[in-house]
């Protein structure tokens, strides 16, 4: 197998937990945690919701952990099951992300700033993008993955992630403007 | 919209900080859910026809009904085997049972099994002996493995799947069980053929204790294996390795690539045994009598700490008598404060005063106060950079805990100037950095950071004063104090370090001018012992904060004694005059003992004194010709000689030379300041005229009573072996007549709780 990470503590980890060994698991979810709650956070905005849907994820991750082939990034994996766990979670809940919190918190930080509100209405914007878009906007501009690994991931065509984003950055530009493209 | 910008702001980390009980949460039911995954997984590779078409290399089939019910049959006979083994494992450990009891025990479980199972007769089913005696030898060399290393557990181990054959192969599978072997310590994926379980596997005593839990539910101990939660067991051996200290959950493979998991992880609610007293004390013997003849010098260290009296307190008020190691005398006598004469100023901080008195316990002994205190800087007090370390682990969730830290730290912002540095740095699992170095004038900003502080996670205790001696370091100010405050129950990770690295580091940081001082909080795993070597060593104050009230005594009213040092490495020595002393025992300072040669030698730490604190040792000798004397005096001593040579013991006579030695506090050398101790010193009131209504007193004779008091109450809760039948009225008596103006009440605070300490000990 080949584990593209550079730590090898934790693919030694990870190798020992799909191979049932529970500590190991345990140490994974302990430092892992941390990750996927922000990987949560980022798609509710609100922490109460981002720790309900990091809870169900790490059960998922108890569950599935023998799926973690090691053709990807751990954490690119790991993502694609947060993102799932939240979609299922907001879909068994019968609601959509109210992310209300996430921009209190972005102001909070620095009331004075103009940046920060601006951040904070992006943010609130993204929020609103169909749950597909925004996945693929999430793994490819804040994940930083290339969109071939992002389809392999999300199980689609890379041109469908391509035509997302395509259509995403349209909606926020519409609102957003145009005008500091190149500035 | 920026392509750029877009991407900054959604790889950017807007996320809050994680909930460490969510986390324990999430960790704790997917650990569950792992679990059962893995049973799960268990039950369907034991479907499998039989370990013979395996070795044939046949998969799992599917099979038939019959062939099914037959083999529901093995599985639930070999999992009474396991479990009946697992038994006479338990039995041996802790009956110590001969190996042929245990063989035997087996013997019977196992002809019940046979009868259970008319289809395996056929099979010889008998064990061979020389396997018992096997097992008997790995529980011995499991031992001596377990005193040899105490922080390396067994490597997970994966055992043979529980639908075993035979029984030869049940003790194969428990006797590498016992030894811990690495079955897959390279890590190489097993190969698909062989059937992995992944049972984890216990150390023999959580083995005992999973047979202990299963009966408590009800259930026997063949269906153990099976049948008790997952979450439940899991929280068992959290419950284990907290109680056990070790924080180490993985084989050293594991735990070497990934330091930042030594903490153990508490489970969600900590159970009421989880609260059992683990406090944690450093043990002595009260100071004995000793000869002048041949021990004529006594040397020590300061100790302006008070930790001992407040836990003392908090335990009386518990209605529990403390035990004699929680006792240190000094602590509780320099408790109160002290009107000693000398005021001081800052280039000579104190001076010693010395009153001799008879001792109100022995006929013919005398007791001799010596007493120090510090220069006040009062209200002009100096700068200070306050770097707050908070303990925000689980075990700080009781309300007398980190509630009472959070008011006691608003109490030290009042006494603190505006102008103050104060940052915020806490640790539990992780540390982090909750308010960088602020000024005090920013009262709502430094609020906030506290309100918002919650208990939950493990103990990263070293990694925390790294990260508050860097805050130190970022708003050092060298007209300033410089201070590190630990707040903490006593829980403490040390981490990757040992506790001699942490010493050096709290060293050299001392050196470098920041201090640290510690606030002991809470009851159950009180680390007294750690705490004051911390303290110790860091040049602060130890301190046992056990109410508001006490939080009021010792960050608001004593704040700048706590805060600003007016010497350092101060040590006492005294020199009785054998002429005149027959005997002497110190009372208290036990655990505050120099070598004679000490004194002298400045590279030896001792402890500090702050701006007004008061400094109080007693002595209690025998004087040449008291029959009061505990040892005869030696028979081929030349004392003779010099009683001739000397006259006799006159009015101006030395009893004792006293010595102190100080560094001042940014000073290297130190100085000496010495006084001779003649009659002249004594003062004959405590036994002829005690102070009371009729007879106005003044502070100093109050303060010779009230310490008096206190230093029979120590002895008293040692053992009282020195004070004869002195009793807790006689104490109560005598701290009233030394009460005095009392203006925050803490001396009779101190009488009420005499009282109840002589109810107690009925």
């Amino acid at each position: 197998m080949v584990y593209l990470m550079a730590d090898t503590g934790e693919i030694e980890l990870i190798k020992r937990a799909t191979h049932g060994d529970a500590d190991a698991f345990e140490v994974l979810v302990n430092d892992y945690y941390e990750v996927m709650f922000k990987m949560a956070y980022k798609w509710c905005g609100n922490q109460r919701d981002a720790e309900d849907i990091t809870q169900e994820a790490c059960i998922k991750l108890a569950r599935g952990i023998g799926g973690y082939k090691g053709k990807s990034k751990f954490t690119s994996w790991l993502y694609v099951l947060v993102i799932n766990t939240a979609k299922d979670w907001y879909k068994s809940q019968n609601r959509h992300p109210e992310g209300t919190e996430l921009l209190e918190v972005v102001v909070a930080e620095d009331p004075q700033s103009d940046q920060k509100l601006y951040t904070r209405q992006v943010l609130a914007e993204v929020n609103k993008l169909p749950d597909a878009e925004k996945e693929s906007l999430l793994l490819v501009m804040g994940q930083g993955l290339s969109h071939k690994e992002a389809a392999r991931l999300s199980g689609v065509k890379e041109s469908t992630i391509s035509w997302r984003i395509h259509e995403a950055r349209k909606k926020l530009q519409n609102i957003f403007g145009k005008e500091e493209r190149y500035g | 919209m920026d392509e750029k910008k877009l991407v900054d702001i959604l790889s950017d980390d807007h996320a809050p900080d994680v909930d460490e009980n969510a986390r324990k949460r999430a960790v704790n039911m997917s650990v569950a859910a792992f679990k059962t995954a893995q049973n799960e997984k268990n039950t369907q590779t034991s479907q499998g026809t039989s370990v013979f078409s395996r070795l044939m290399g046949i998969g799992n089939k599917k099979i038939g009904t019959p062939r099914m019910e037959q083999q529901i049959e093995k599985n639930k006979r070999s999992k009474f085997l396991y479990g009946a083994t697992a038994t006479a494992m338990a039995l041996v450990l802790i009956g110590g049972l001969s190996l042929t009891q245990l063989s035997d025990t087996v013997d019977r479980y196992e002809e019940q099994g046979v009868a259970s199972n008319p289809i395996e007769q056929s099979k010889d089913t008998s064990i061979p002996k020389e396997r018992v005696a096997n097992l008997g030898e790995l529980f011995a060399s499991e031992k001596d493995e377990e005193t040899t290393s105490d922080d390396e557990e067994v490597a997970p181990v994966y055992v043979e799947a529980v639908d075993v054959q035979n029984e030869a192969t049940i003790n194969e599978a428990v006797g590498a069980d016992i030894r811990g072997v690495p079955v897959v310590k390279d890590m190489t994926p097993v190969p698909i053929e062989t059937p992995t379980t992944g049972r984890d596997v216990p150390t023999v005593e959580q083995f005992a204790d999973r047979l202990r839990v299963g009966k408590a539910q009800g259930l026997d101990s063949k269906s153990k294996n099976t049948e008790v939660d997952p979450l439940h067991q899991w929280r068992v051996l959290q419950e284990e390795r907290l109680s056990t200290g070790t924080a180490n959950v993985l084989g050293k493979n594991v735990a070497e690539n990934k330091p930042s998991f030594l903490h153990p992880i508490e489970p969600i609610h900590p159970l009421p045994e989880y609260h059992q007293n683990r406090d944690k004390f450093e043990k002595f013997t009260p100071s004995s009598f000793k000869q002048v003849a041949t021990d004529p010098v006594s040397t020590f260290s300061s100790d302006v700490d008070t930790a001992s009296y407040a836990f003392i307190r908090k335990s009386i008020n518990n209605g529990e008598l403390p035990s004699p190691s929680q006792v240190r005398a000094e602590e509780m006598i320099n408790y109160f404060d002290y009107a000693y004469p000398f005021s001081g100023n800052l280039s000579e901080p104190f001076k010693p005063s010395v009153t001799i008195v008879d001792s109100p316990w022995a006929k013919g002994r005398k007791l001799m106060h010596v007493g120090v205190k510090g220069y006040d800087v009062g209200t002009e007090a100096l700068r200070s950079n306050i770097v707050l370390l908070l303990d925000v682990s689980g075990s700080m969730r009781a309300p007398d805990k980190l509630p009472l830290v959070k008011s006691s730290m608003k109490m030290l912002l009042d006494s603190l100037r505006a102008d103050d540095t104060i940052s915020i740095v806490t640790y539990a699992g992780r540390t982090s950095v909750v308010l960088k170095p602020t000024k005090v004038s920013e009262r709502s900003r430094i609020l906030t950071a506290m309100n918002i502080l919650r208990s939950g996670g493990g103990t990263a205790g070293a990694a925390g004063i790294d990260l508050a001696y860097d805050m130190a370091e970022r708003g050092f100010d060298k007209r300033a104090v410089n201070r590190v405050i630990l707040a903490t129950d006593g829980d403490f990770n040390l981490g990757t370090k040992d506790l001699g690295e942490l010493k050096r580091k709290i060293e050299a940081k001392r050196e470098k001018g920041i201090f640290l001082s510690v606030l002991g909080f809470g009851t159950g795993n009180y680390n007294d012992h750690l705490m004051q070597i911390l303290a110790q060593n860091g040049n602060g104050t130890a301190a046992y904060i056990d109410s508001l009230k006490e939080a009021q005594k010792v960050l608001v009213e004593e704040a700048t004694s706590s805060l600003f040092t007016i010497a350092k490495d101060v040590k006492f020595q005294v020199e009785f005059n054998p002429n005149a002393v027959a005997e002497y025992r110190l009372i208290g300072y036990e655990t505050r003992a120099l070598k004679r040669e000490d004194f002298n030698n400045d590279k030896i730490d001792a402890g500090d004194i702050g701006a007004g604190h008061t400094v109080t040792a007693i002595y209690e000798f025998v004087p040449v010709g008291s029959d009061a004397v505990t040892m005869d005096p030696l028979r081929y001593d030349n004392q003779t000689v010099t009683k001739a040579a000397k006259p006799a013991v006159g009015q101006n006579e030395e009893y004792a030379f006293v010595k102190v030695r100080y560094k001042l506090p940014q000073g290297n050398t130190s100085k000496l300041i010495t006084r001779a101790v003649t009659q002249n010193d004594y003062v004959p009131m405590l036994s002829s005229a005690p102070c009371g209504p009729e007879q106005a007193c003044t502070q100093a004779t109050h303060d010779l009573h009230f310490a008096t008091a206190v230093a029979a109450y120590a002895q008293k809760l040692q053992g009282g072996h020195y004070v004869g039948d002195f009793s807790y009225d006689n104490i109560i008596m005598l701290a009233q007549s030394g009460k005095g103006p009392d203006p925050y009440g803490y001396r009779s605070e101190f009488i009420n709780m005499v009282r109840l300490t002589k109810s107690l000990s009925r």
